[in-house]
């Protein structure tokens, strides 16, 4: 694939109701570089259609710190989309 | 004195939590007073007969964000030691899914800090729910973390 760097491989992790839509609970995931949190959920949202409109009652999180839809990604990251949180 | 989190007590455990543990953790000379909270599961939801539920969490984050909790109870409040559990896996009717206990020299704080824990941890602890009726199962309303701001663009 054009543009495709192996540089940038990020690990993806998949909770609750986003684990069961996908049927995933982790990947990994080679992106373009400069992709964004945004972009790599793109990406999810073609493979599974089904996550389509989910966005924004998701929140992303990279390396276990929850991040906004326009953060950078870098090799290595650890990447999750978190549905609303019901612990407790 | 401004107490220090790092002997506070924070654990996912797929076993019964066991609250007397944590109280008697969280207990020291120089206190007068321990406030707990347990949670635990109820027999309804919504007007639907319960049968069980199950938790997931990102376990490392999870973690992560409690020990968070901490480090901001004692900031805020003068309290002596924190212990947050929480239960993962399958949860039978009424048994303690989370339980907190703070100490503090004087009941105000503990009873403060105590309610800042669960009502922060609620918000911000990566924890999932089901919730598993005789005629199906859903995943919990949850409440949606905050995200910070954008990152400045960088070039």
């Amino acid at each position: 694939m054009a543009g495709v760097s192996a540089n940038l491989r990020v690990n993806v992790l998949f909770f609750g109701r986003i684990r069961e839509l996908t049927g995933l609970s982790e990947e990994s995931v080679d992106l373009t570089e400069g992709s964004t949190l945004a972009d790599l959920f793109e990406i999810y949202q073609r493979r599974f259609p089904a996550l389509a409109g989910f966005r924004s009652s998701l929140v992303a999180s990279r390396n276990q710190e929850f991040a906004a839809w326009e953060t950078p990604l870098s090799a290595g990251d650890d990447i999750a989309f978190l549905p609303p949180v019901s612990g407790g | 004195m401004p107490t220090s989190p790092e002997n506070d007590w924070c654990e996912l455990l797929r076993a019964p939590i066991d609250g007397n543990t944590a109280v008697r953790y969280v207990r020291a000379d120089q206190d007068g007073a321990i406030v707990t909270f347990d949670g635990f599961v109820r027999n309804e939801s919504h007007g639907r007969r319960t049968l069980y539920l199950e938790y997931e969490a990102y376990e490392s984050m999870a973690l992560a964000k409690m020990r968070e909790i901490c480090v901001q109870v004692h900031g805020q409040y003068a309290i002596q030691r924190v212990a947050i559990l929480h239960r993962l896996g399958h949860l039978d009717l009424g048994e303690t899914s989370v339980f907190i206990a703070v100490s503090a020299p004087h009941r105000a704080a503990a009873f403060d800090a105590c309610r800042f824990a669960i009502d922060t941890l609620k918000r911000t602890v990566p924890i999932w729910k089901k919730e598993f009726f005789e005629d199906g199962a859903v995943w919990a309303d949850g409440e949606l973390p905050p995200a910070p701001p954008p990152p400045k663009a960088a070039s």
